[in-house]
C-alpha cells in the first residue's frame, strides 16, 4: 500500500541532508514501529509522507496504493486518506473542534465527488466516535487544542483520525510527554481503530508504547537510514541494550 | 502651516455657503456653536500628510472633490438595510437626516429617541447641555464641518435607571455622490442606566461621498453602556469620524468598532474617563482589502485615579490595501492606580499590503500598570499545515486562521445575535463562505 523507494530528503532552506535512502514497504492492515535516535530523521519522515514542505525531497518516491504522493499538496494527500497524529498538535484558537473536523470531513467528501454530510448526520457520527474512544463531550464544543494538556492533545489527535477514517495513520511520537495512563488510552484508541485495510507507521523513540500498540514490524533509523528491521521483538533487544549496542553492533558488522 | 493644507476651497464653496446660512439660523446657542465650528474648519484646512495626526492618510481624494451640501435621501433603497440584532426596531437616517418611514422607535420606559430636528423644535435641554460640548471640534477638521452642516441627526436619552432589554440599532444610510454628508449623534445614558447600542454606517449602493459623522456619549455614573460601531460603506465612499465619549465615575463603556468598509476610512475615537472606578472598552475589528485605506486613531484620557481601560485592535489587511493605528494613552498626574491594556495585532495577507502602527502612551502619574503590546504578522505554517493535513483545502485553512485571528474580539460582544451576525459578515467580507 504505501510504497518508499530510495528517499533522500533535507531541510529545504539549510540545505542539510536528513534522509539518506530509506525504503520501506507496509502492507494493508500491518503496523510499522519506526524506532530511532533523537535527530536520526524519524520525524522528518512522518512529516515527508504527510507532505510538510519545510523539507526537500532530492531523490526517491514515495506512493500510495500506486499513486505519487510527492506530487499532492498535503490536503489531496490527506483525501487519499493519509493522517499524521502531530508530536505537537496545533492550538487554533476561536476554531472548535467541530467545526474543523466539518470542514475537513466535507472537504475530503467533495475530493471524492460526494456531497456534503447533514449537519445532524455528522453530529450523530462524530458523538459515536466520542463514545468508540471514551473521549469527554466536551471535546467537540472546545476551541482546537486551545489550553489542552499534553494528554488531551493527543487524545484530541486519535479522536480526529477516528473520525477522518485514513487508510495510512502516521503517528509522529504520540507517546512523548504522556503519562502511563494517557499513553493506554492513546494506545487502546489506536487499537480501536486496527482493520485489515489500515495500516499505521508508529513513529516513536521508545519501545514503551509498543507494549500497546503491538507492531508487526520494527525497523531502527540512524542517521537517515533504516539500519535493521525486523519483528516485535527488536524493539525489546533495543529497550534492553539501549541506542548505543546498536553503535557497537554496526561496528561490529562492518 | 500653509504648506500642510490642501488647496480645496474652491471646491467647497457650495458646501460653505450652505453652512453660513444654517449658522444664520436656530436658536442663539446653535448659532454660534455652527458659526464658531465653520471657522475652526477653515482655520484646520484640510491636512496633508505634513500633518502628524493624517500622516499615513492622504486627504487628496477628498480635497479634489467638488463637493456640495447633502440632499435628502430617496425614499427608494435597494438596499437591505441590516439588523445584527434580529430587532424589528432601528433608527433610520438617510443621508444625516432621520428617516421616520423607514424607523421604528422602540417603546421602553426610560428610553427617549428624538430627532435633532424636533429636539430643536421643542428646546431638549439636553441639547444645549451636550450637543457640540463633547466632541473637540478645535483639533478635527472633519467634525468642525460636521458642527456648522448637520441637518438632522438623533438624540438618544436614557433616564436614570433606565434599561433597554433589546439592542437599539441605529442605521446611516449614505446615498449619492460627491456630497458631504454630516451625520450627527448624541446620546446620553443617565446614571444606572444600561443599553446596548449598534450603530452602522452603509450606503445605498456606490456613493462616492464624504460622510463625516459625529457621534457624542455621555455615561452618567454608575451607567453601563455597550455601543457596537460597524463601518460598512461601499469601498467607493470616503468616511471620516469623530466618536468621542465622556465618562463619568463608577461607569462602564464598552465599545467595539468593526471597521470593514469605504475607500478611505478614519475614525477618531476618544474617550475621557472622568471620574474614579470607571471601567472602559475599546475594541477594534478592521479588514481591509483591495485598495481599502482604513485608519483608526484612538484616544484615552486617563484623568481620575482608580480606573482600568482595556484595548485589542485586530487588523487585517489583503492585496494593496493599507491599515493605520494609532493608540494614544494620556495618563493624568491624578491618575493613580491606573490599569490600562492596549494590544494590537495585525496581519498582512500579501505582500502589497501596509500597516503602520502607532502605540502612544504618555504617563504623569507614578502608581499606575500601563502596558501595551503591537504585533504585525503573517499566518503561520504550522497551523496551516496542521489543517491541511487534516484535508482542508489551503485557501479555507488560511480563511478559517484570518477568522479566527478576528473572532476573538468580536467574540466579547455581549449579544450572541449581534456577534453572530457580525461573523457572518465577516465572513463575506474575507470571501469565504460558512
Amino acid at each position: 500500500m504505501l510504497e518508499i523507494r530510495n528517499l533522500h530528503a533535507q531541510v529545504a532552506e539549510a540545505g542539510k541532508e536528513i534522509l539518506r535512502g530509506i525504503d520501506l514497504t507496509v502492507n494493508p492492515g500491518e503496523v510499522h514501529a519506526i524506532m530511532g535516535p533523537n535527530g536520526s530523521g524519524k520525524s522528518t519522515l512522518a512529516n515527508i509522507i504527510a507532505g510538510r514542505d519545510v523539507y526537500e525531497v532530492t531523490d526517491g518516491s514515495i506512493t500510495l496504493n500506486g499513486e505519487d504522493l510527492l506530487e499532492m499538496e498535503p490536503e489531496d494527500r490527506a483525501h487519499k486518506g493519509v493522517f499524521m497524529a502531530f508530536q505537537y498538535p496545533v492550538e487554533i484558537p476561536g476554531v472548535s473542534n467541530t467545526y474543523f473536523l466539518r470542514a475537513a470531513v466535507n472537504a475530503k467528501r467533495k475530493a471524492n465527488g460526494q456531497d456534503e454530510i447533514p449537519t445532524q448526520e455528522f453530529m450523530k457520527f462524530i458523538r459515536s466516535k466520542i463514545e468508540l474512544l471514551h473521549l469527554p463531550q466536551d471535546l467537540l464544543t472546545r476551541s482546537v487544542n486551545e489550553g489542552f494538556s499534553g494528554g488531551e492533545k493527543k487524545r484530541n489527535e486519535i479522536f480526529q483520525m477516528a473520525v477522518l477514517e485514513p487508510v495510512l495513520g502516521v503517528l509522529d511520537e504520540t507517546d512523548s510527554g504522556l503519562d502511563i495512563d494517557a499513553l493506554k488510552t492513546v494506545a487502546e484508541g489506536v487499537n480501536a481503530l486496527r482493520s485489515p485495510e489500515r495500516s499505521f507507521v508508529v513513529v516513536t523513540h521508545y519501545q514503551r508504547l509498543l507494549n500497546y500498540i503491538v507492531p508487526d514490524f520494527v525497523h531502527i533509523l540512524k542517521d537517515g537510514k533504516i539500519v535493521r528491521s525486523g519483528g516485535k521483538e527488536l524493539a525489546l533487544e533495543l529497550e534492553e541494550k539501549g541506542y548505543g549496542w546498536l553503535e557497537e553492533n554496526l561496528a561490529g558488522a562492518k | 502651516m500653509s504648506s500642510a493644507v490642501l488647496t480645496y476651497e474652491a471646491r467647497y464653496e457650495d458646501v460653505y455657503r450652505h453652512a453660513q446660512s444654517l449658522a444664520a439660523g436656530g436658536p442663539d446657542w446653535l448659532r454660534s456653536l455652527r458659526s464658531a465650528a465653520l471657522a475652526q474648519h477653515q482655520t484646520l484646512g484640510i491636512p496633508t500628510p505634513k500633518n502628524e495626526e493624517w500622516k499615513y492618510t492622504p486627504l487628496r481624494t477628498v480635497a479634489e472633490m467638488d463637493v456640495r451640501p447633502a440632499e435628502p435621501g430617496s425614499a427608494l433603497f435597494d438596499v437591505t438595510l441590516p439588523s445584527w440584532s434580529g430587532s424589528k426596531s432601528r433608527i433610520v437616517l438617510v443621508n444625516g437626516r432621520f428617516d421616520r418611514n423607514l424607523s421604528e422607535v422602540p417603546a421602553v420606559p426610560g428610553l427617549q429617541v428624538s430627532s435633532i430636528v424636533n429636539a430643536l423644535i421643542e428646546s431638549d435641554g439636553l441639547l444645549t447641555l451636550h450637543l457640540g460640548k463633547i466632541a473637540s471640534t478645535e483639533d478635527h477638521t472633519f467634525a468642525a464641518l460636521n458642527t456648522a452642516l448637520f441637518e438632522d441627526g438623533v438624540v438618544v436619552h436614557l433616564s436614570k435607571g433606565a434599561e433597554v432589554p433589546e439592542v437599539l440599532e441605529i442605521v446611516h444610510v449614505t446615498e449619492g455622490d460627491a456630497m458631504i454628508v454630516a451625520p450627527r449623534v448624541l446620546i446620553v445614558a443617565e446614571e444606572n442606566s444600561r443599553v446596548q447600542i449598534v450603530e452602522t454606517y452603509v450606503t445605498n449602493g456606490n456613493a462616492t461621498s464624504v460622510t463625516i459623522p459625529v457621534t457624542e456619549v455621555v455615561v452618567h455614573p454608575y451607567a453601563n453602556v455597550e455601543h457596537v460601531r460597524v463601518q460598512d460603506e461601499a469601498v467607493t465612499n470616503h468616511h471620516i469620524a469623530l466618536w468621542q465619549v465622556h465618562q463619568h465615575r463608577d461607569s462602564e463603556y464598552r465599545s467595539y468598532n468593526v471597521a470593514f468598509g469605504a475607500s478611505l476610512g478614519r475614525t477618531d475615537q476618544n474617550i475621557y474617563l472622568d471620574g474614579e472606578h470607571i471601567v472602559t472598552r475599546l475594541d477594534g475589528v478592521v479588514v481591509a482589502n483591495g485598495d481599502q485605506l482604513l485608519d483608526n486613531h484612538t484616544k484615552l484620557d486617563h484623568a481620575k485615579p482608580n480606573c482600568n481601560s482595556f484595548e485589542i485592535y485586530k487588523q487585517i489587511v489583503d492585496d494593496r490595501a493599507t491599515v493605520v493605528f494609532n493608540g494614544k494613552i494620556f495618563v493624568h498626574q491624578d491618575a493613580q492606580k491606573t490599569d490600562a491594556k492596549q494590544t494590537n495585532q495585525a496581519l498582512l495577507l500579501s505582500p502589497t499590503a501596509t500597516i503602520d502602527s502607532k502605540p502612544q502612551l504618555e504617563i504623569f502619574a507614578d502608581d499606575v500598570k500601563c502596558t501595551h503590546g503591537a504585533t504585525v504578522g503573517q499566518l503561520e505554517e504550522l497551523p496551516l499545515f496542521y489543517m491541511k493535513q487534516r484535508g482542508v483545502p489551503h485557501e479555507q485553512a488560511q480563511a478559517i486562521l484570518v477568522y479566527a485571528f478576528a473572532a476573538e474580539v468580536l467574540e466579547l460582544i455581549s449579544n450572541d445575535e449581534v456577534k453572530h451576525n457580525l461573523e457572518a459578515r465577516l465572513f463575506t467580507k474575507l470571501g469565504i463562505e460558512d
